[in-house]
C-alpha cells in the first residue's frame, strides 16, 4: 500500500486524538520577510524572500486547523502577506489599505484564521513590487477526507518569472516607454519575409492596420527579458523531483509569476488534471496546459520508465522557457525541448473579428480558422490534429486528416483550399454535409456512420476538439499541444464537488477590462483604481460578473475572499476558481456567492497591471455582524 | 505590547489621511540626441534631451536642446524649456510651458510654449509647439523608429522651425523656415539605456532666413556626420 | 435484430457499456492485432465458488486488489458508495486503455454525466451515430448508490486488472491488480 495512505491514516488519527484532548487542531508557524539575493545562474540581484529564501517555504496546513502565523518584517519598508485563494476573515487577508495597514519595518504581525478548505495555494506580498522581487511561497492544505485520487509522491512546482530589474524600475520603464521590454517587435526582416510570402501589398496593409491602431501583434508579453524558474531554479540549475518507475506523482503547479503565463508539458507523459485553483475537478487527462498568472493546477503523472522526464514550461509569448526534471536519481537531466515560435496576435484579439477586417493579411497563428466573414468555424480545432505533419501554409491538404490516434477523418473537403492566407476557407464545409455521408474512422477501426457535424458539437473527444471558446475566434493566442494531443481548456474543468447550490445570479456586474497601452495605464470600465469607487456587494447575493476584455492583453482576474465560479456553461459543475483568465477580445462570466463580509481586493494579477490601475476595492455590505469589522469600514484604500 | 501600539499608530494614520490611492510618481531621462557633429559646418557637440517627473495626469518635463561649437567654444544654440504635459487624448498630451534661449553671443529670448506631443498613427512620434513672444515661432518635429532588428534601429527625424515674425538678431526672418533632417542608426547596447549611434544630420535654412544666415557668413545648407549615444534611464 | 437488443440494453438497471457500431462486430476480431488475450469469460452462476463484495468510492475500490484462483468463477457484488458514476471492469491494462476513449465519447455526448447516466442522451447518441451500448459480461457501470453483479470465470494465467474507465478515474488510481494463483 502506498505510504501515502498510511501517512494519511496517521494524520487522521492524530487529528482525532487532538480533537479529543484539546478544543481545536491548532498550529503555529513563523515567517520572516528578508532581503535576499536572487541568483538565476544568468543574473544576480537583490530581492525579497521568506525565511531567508525565495521562493519561501511550503506551508503545510490541515483542513480544519486554526493557524497562527507570526510574520516578522526584516525589511526597511512596510510589507504584507496575502494568502492567495484562502477563505478567511477579511482582516487576515493581508492587503494593505483594504484588510489592514500592513506590517511596518521591524514589526511582527500575527495572522490567525481557520483553515476551511484544502488543496494547493500560495502566499505573497501585496505591497508594492515585493512579490515580483521574490516575496512568494506556497501553501499545501491536507484534506480532512480522503481525496478522490491516489498518489505516491507529491511536489510543489512553483513557476516564477525572475527579472533582472526590480519591480519599481520595471514599472518606471513601462511608464516611460510601454514597449521598453518588448524585444519581439516586428522588424524590417519580418516585413521582407512577409512581403515575400504574402506579397508586398498584403504585408504593407497588415503593417498599416496595426500601425493605425498603434498596437503590436507581438505584444503578448508586456514584460520580456525574465528568466523563468521552477522552485527557484532555472533550466541550468535544474530543479529535480525523484520518482520510482510506476509511482504516481502529484505535481502541484503554481504560477507565482509577476507577468508570465506558461504552457506546461512533460514530454512522454500524460498529465491528469485533478485540481484547479485548489478545488478538485473531475479528472482530465491532458498533454499540455496553460497556467495563468496566480492560478494553480494539480496534475497526476505516472512515469513508468527509468529515465529523466522534462517538466517544460514555455512562456505564452515564447520569449523564455524553463526545464525541470523528474528523475529516478539525482544528477539526471532531461532534454529541454526547443522553444516554439511565438504566435502573433490577430485582429480577433483586438476585438475586431466582426468588423470585417481583412483577415487574409493576418497571421492566424495556425490554429482555429476564422471564416472570411469573421465567423469562427466552431468545432474545428486543427490544433488537435497532427498539426506537425500537416502543412497548412501551403494549401496542400489532402482530404483525409490524420487524427492523433492515427485513425483518419475522411471527407473534409479541404483539398484546394488556400490556407496560406490564414483566413479564407471558402470551400470548407462545416455544416456537416461533407462529413455526414462519409463516416469517421474510429480509433478501434470501426466506422462511425451518418454523423452530422452539427450533432458533433459535443463530440470532440479524442477525434477533434472544439475551438477553445475562451479565446476569440481566430485568436493568435489559442494554444495547441506540442505533440498534437489534448490541450486543457477552461471548458474541460468541471467542479468535482460544487461548493454551492446552483442558482440564478441575483444581479450582473459588468467589468470592462480596459487600458491605455501607450501610457501604460490599466483600468476597469475605463477608470483606474486611484479614481474609482469601490464595488459594493450585498451579503447573500449571487453576483454574476461579466468581464469584457477590451484590451489586447490577457488578464488573470482575482477576487479575494470569495470563490469565483467560472461559467463554462456546465451549470452546477462550473469550476470553482480564484483566478479567471480573460483572453483578449473575449467576454467571460463568473459568479460569486457573496458570503464573506468586509472589504476585499479585486484585481488583475499581472503585477504591473494591478499597480497601474486594474484594481478595485470590493465592499461586502451586511452579513454577520461579528465578522464585519466595524472599526475598519471607514478605512481608505491604498493598495 | 510595543508592536500593538505601533500598529495602532499606523492604523490611525491610514484612517485619518490618504486619498483613495495616491497617484504614483514616475521619472525618467531620455536623450534622443547626445552627439558629436562634424562636417561642412564647424564641429559641435549637440544634445536634445527630456527629463521628466510626474504622474499619469501631470508630467513636468525639462527639455534641453543645444549645439556647442568647439571652434568658438561657445553655445551656438541653447534652449531650455520647462513644460507641463497633460493627457488630452489616448495618444496625445497638451503641453504648456516656458522656453528660455541663452546662446553665447546671441540675444536672450523667453517664450511661452503651447503644444501637442504624442504618438500619431503608424508610430510617428510627433511634437508640435507654438512659441509665443514678440518673436513667435512654430516648430514641428516627427521621428520614427525603424527596427532593422530589435536592437539595431534606424531613426529618421524631421524638424521644421518656422519663425512667424522677423528676429534678425537670431538670424531668422518671418516664414523663412529652418529644416533639420536626420537619420541615425543605433544599437541598443545595454537594454534601452545606452544606444550608440552614427548618422547624418542636414540643416537647411530657407527663404529670407537663409539670406540672413548667409549674410552672417555662415552656410545655409550644412551636412554633418554625427556619432553619439541615445540614453534612457 | 442487433439494434433492438442494444436499445433494450440501454434501459437495463445495471449496464456495462462498450461502444459498438454496425462495423464494430467486424472490427472486434482484429482487436489487439488478432491476438486477443484470454481474460476469461462470463461465468455460470451454478459454478460460482465464492462471492466477493466490491465497494466503489471516489475514486478507488475497496478492496484494492483481488486474489483469485486460476480458473475460478467468482460472483462480484459491486456497490457504488461514491458520488460519481463508476465502472467495475475486468480486462487487461491494454484493453482498459482501449476502452477509455469510448467512455470519453459517452461523456462528450452527455450519456455519462458525472453523477448519473443520461438514458435520453444514450438514445440520442444511438440514433444519431449508430453507436450504442451493449452489455458485456466483464463489466458493470453504476450510478451512485446503485449495486450490480458480475459473474466471471477467470483464466489460469494472465495479467488482469479491475478498473474504472470513466474519464480520469483510472489515471487517478481507480484500478487494482487481479492476482491469479493457485
Amino acid at each position: 500500500m502506498p505510504k501515502r495512505l498510511l501517512r494519511r491514516a496517521f494524520v487522521l488519527g492524530a487529528g482525532l486524538a487532538g480533537a479529543l484532548t484539546s478544543a481545536a487542531n491548532a498550529g503555529e508557524y513563523n515567517l520572516t520577510v528578508d532581503p535576499v539575493i536572487v541568483d538565476t545562474g544568468t543574473f544576480k540581484r537583490t530581492g525579497i524572500g521568506y525565511n531567508g529564501a525565495t521562493p519561501g517555504p511550503v506551508l503545510r496546513f490541515t483542513e480544519g486547523e486554526d493557524v497562527t502565523i507570526n510574520v516578522v518584517n526584516n525589511l526597511d519598508e512596510t510589507t504584507s502577506i496575502h494568502w492567495h485563494g484562502l477563505i478567511l476573515p477579511f482582516d487576515q487577508d493581508g492587503v494593505p489599505g483594504i484588510s489592514y495597514p500592513g506590517i511596518p519595518p521591524g514589526e511582527t504581525f500575527t495572522y490567525r484564521f481557520p483553515i476551511v478548505q484544502n488543496g494547493t495555494y500560495w502566499f505573497h506580498s501585496h505591497s508594492g513590487f515585493q512579490e515580483p522581487d521574490g516575496a512568494y511561497g506556497s501553501i499545501v492544505i491536507e484534506p480532512k477526507k480522503r481525496e478522490p485520487f491516489q498518489y505516491d509522491k507529491e511536489y510543489v512546482v512553483q513557476l516564477t518569472d525572475a527579472h533582472p530589474h526590480r519591480g519599481n524600475r520595471i514599472m518606471r520603464n513601462l511608464k516611460m516607454m510601454p514597449d521598453y521590454y518588448n524585444r519581439q517587435q516586428r522588424t524590417l526582416f519580418d516585413f521582407l519575409k512577409d512581403a515575400r510570402e504574402k506579397g508586398v501589398d498584403t504585408a504593407l496593409a497588415d503593417r498599416a492596420a496595426w500601425g493605425d491602431m498603434r498596437m503590436m501583434p507581438t505584444d503578448i508579453e508586456d514584460l520580456q527579458g525574465f528568466t523563468p524558474l521552477i522552485n527557484g531554479k532555472s533550466t541550468e540549475q535544474n530543479w529535480t523531483g525523484l520518482f520510482k518507475p510506476g509511482e504516481r506523482v502529484r505535481l502541484r503547479f503554481i504560477n507565482s509569476s509577476a507577468m508570465a503565463y506558461f504552457d506546461v508539458r512533460i514530454p512522454g507523459l500524460k498529465m491528469t488534471v485533478v485540481q484547479a485553483d485548489g478545488n478538485n475537478v473531475l479528472p482530465v487527462p491532458v498533454d499540455e496546459f496553460r497556467i495563468a498568472v496566480a492560478e494553480t493546477y494539480d496534475v497526476l503523472v505516472q512515469p513508468k520508465e527509468d529515465q529523466a522526464y522534462a517538466i517544460f514550461a514555455e512562456s505564452m509569448g515564447r520569449t523564455a522557457s524553463v526545464r525541470a526534471t523528474l528523475a529516478t536519481s539525482e544528477g539526471m537531466v532531461a532534454d529541454a525541448p526547443e522553444l516554439r515560435k511565438p504566435s502573433l496576435l490577430t485582429m480577433a484579439d483586438m476585438g475586431m473579428a466582426h468588423e470585417g477586417m481583412d483577415h487574409g493579411s493576418m497571421s492566424m497563428g495556425g490554429m482555429s480558422h476564422t471564416m472570411p466573414d469573421g465567423r469562427a468555424m466552431q468545432g474545428m480545432n486543427h490544433g488537435a490534429m497532427n498539426q506537425g505533419q500537416t502543412n497548412h501554409g501551403t494549401g496542400q491538404m489532402s482530404d483525409t486528416h490524420k487524427m492523433p490516434d492515427g485513425s483518419s477523418m475522411k471527407g473534409m473537403s479541404h483539398a484546394g483550399t488556400d490556407h496560406s492566407g490564414g483566413g479564407g476557407m471558402p470551400t470548407m464545409k462545416h455544416d456537416g454535409t461533407a462529413m455526414a455521408q462519409e463516416g469517421h474512422t474510429m480509433p478501434d477501426g470501426s466506422i462511425m456512420k451518418g454523423t452530422s457535424h452539427g450533432g458533433m458539437n459535443h463530440g470532440a473527444q479524442g477525434m477533434m476538439a472544439e475551438a477553445d471558446s475562451f479565446y476569440a475566434p481566430g485568436s493568435g493566442l489559442t494554444p495547441s499541444a506540442a505533440n498534437g494531443g489534448k490541450f486543457l481548456s477552461y471548458d474541460d474543468l468541471r467542479a468535482q464537488k460544487p461548493l454551492y447550490e446552483y442558482r440564478e445570479a441575483t444581479r450582473e456586474v459588468e467589468l470592462r477590462l480596459t487600458g491605455n497601452m501607450e501610457r501604460y495605464i490599466w483600468s476597469i470600465n475605463g477608470i483606474k483604481f486611484a479614481d474609482a469607487d469601490p464595488i459594493r456587494l450585498k451579503y447573500g447575493e449571487r453576483v454574476r460578473f461579466k468581464f469584457v476584455n477590451e484590451t489586447m492583453m490577457t488578464h488573470p482576474m482575482h477576487l479575494h475572499g470569495m470563490w469565483s465560479i467560472l461559467d463554462t456553461g456546465k451549470g452546477k459543475w462550473n469550476p470553482i476558481k480564484h483566478v479567471v483568465s480573460v483572453a483578449p477580445g473575449t467576454t467571460v462570466f463568473m459568479e460569486t456567492e457573496v458570503d464573506a463580509p468586509g472589504q476585499w481586493a479585486f484585481h488583475c494579477h499581472l503585477s504591473y497591471h494591478a499597480d497601474s490601475g486594474m484594481f478595485r476595492k470590493v465592499v461586502v455590505e451586511g452579513g454577520p455582524k461579528d465578522k464585519s469589522a466595524a472599526t475598519t469600514t471607514n478605512m481608505k484604500t491604498g493598495g | 505590547m510595543k508592536i500593538r501600539i505601533a500598529s495602532l499608530a499606523v492604523f490611525a494614520a491610514i484612517l485619518s489621511d490618504s486619498p483613495a490611492s495616491a497617484e504614483q510618481w514616475f521619472w525618467g531621462v531620455q536623450a534622443e540626441q547626445l552627439e558629436w557633429r562634424s562636417g561642412e559646418g564647424s564641429p559641435a557637440y549637440a544634445w536634445d534631451l527630456d527629463a521628466f517627473a510626474g504622474t499619469d495626469e501631470y508630467k513636468f518635463v525639462v527639455r534641453s536642446e543645444a549645439e556647442y561649437g568647439t571652434n568658438a567654444n561657445a553655445f551656438e544654440t541653447l534652449e531650455n524649456q520647462l513644460r507641463l504635459q497633460v493627457p488630452v487624448s489616448t495618444f496625445f498630451d497638451a503641453v504648456a510651458g516656458v522656453r528660455y534661449d541663452s546662446p553665447d553671443g546671441g540675444p536672450r529670448r523667453t517664450y511661452g510654449v503651447l503644444g501637442l506631443k504624442g504618438l500619431a498613427k503608424q508610430w510617428f512620434e510627433v511634437d508640435a509647439d507654438l512659441y509665443l513672444s514678440e518673436y513667435p515661432s512654430a516648430r514641428f518635429e516627427i521621428e520614427y523608429e525603424g527596427l532593422i532588428t530589435n536592437q539595431i534601429i534606424f531613426t529618421p527625424s524631421i524638424e521644421l522651425d518656422l519663425p512667424l515674425a522677423d528676429d534678425e538678431a537670431t538670424g531668422r526672418a518671418a516664414f523663412g523656415p529652418k529644416l533639420e533632417i536626420g537619420g541615425r542608426l543605433s544599437y541598443d547596447l545595454l537594454d534601452r539605456a545606452i544606444a550608440p549611434y552614427v548618422g547624418v544630420h542636414w540643416e537647411r535654412t530657407l527663404g529670407e532666413s537663409g539670406r540672413l544666415v548667409r549674410d552672417e557668413g555662415e552656410d545655409d545648407d550644412v551636412v554633418s556626420f554625427v556619432v553619439g549615444f541615445r540614453v534612457m534611464f | 435484430m442487433l439494434r433492438s437488443k442494444l436499445l433494450s440494453a440501454v434501459f437495463g438497471a445495471s449496464l456495462s457499456f462498450a461502444l459498438i457500431s454496425s462495423g464494430a462486430a467486424l472490427a472486434a476480431g482484429s482487436h489487439d492485432g488478432g491476438h486477443k488475450p484470454n481474460t476469461g469469460q462470463p461465468g455460470d452462476a451454478a459454478k460460482v465458488s465464492r462471492t466477493i463484495e466490491i465497494t466503489m468510492y471516489d475514486n478507488y475500490y475497496e478492496p484494492q486488489s483481488l486474489d483469485i484462483k486460476e480458473g475460478e468463477t467468482v460472483r462480484f457484488v459491486i456497490r457504488n458508495a461514491g458520488e460519481f458514476v463508476h465502472e467495475f471492469n475486468i480486462a487487461t491494462a491494454a484493453m482498459h486503455e482501449a476502452h477509455r476513449p469510448e467512455m470519453m465519447m459517452m461523456v462528450e455526448h452527455g450519456v455519462l454525466e458525472p453523477d448519473r447516466i443520461n438514458y435520453d442522451a444514450a438514445k440520442a447518441m444511438q440514433a444519431s451515430m449508430g453507436h450504442g451500448m451493449h452489455k458485456e459480461g466483464n463489466s458493470v457501470l453504476l450510478e451512485p448508490g446503485k449495486s450490480g453483479e458480475v459473474i466471471w470465470t477467470f483464466p489460469d494465467t494472465g495479467e488482469l486488472e479491475f478498473a474504472c474507465n470513466v474519464p480520469g478515474h483510472y489515471e487517478t488510481g481507480m484500478h487494482g491488480p487481479v492476482k491469479l494463483g493457485n
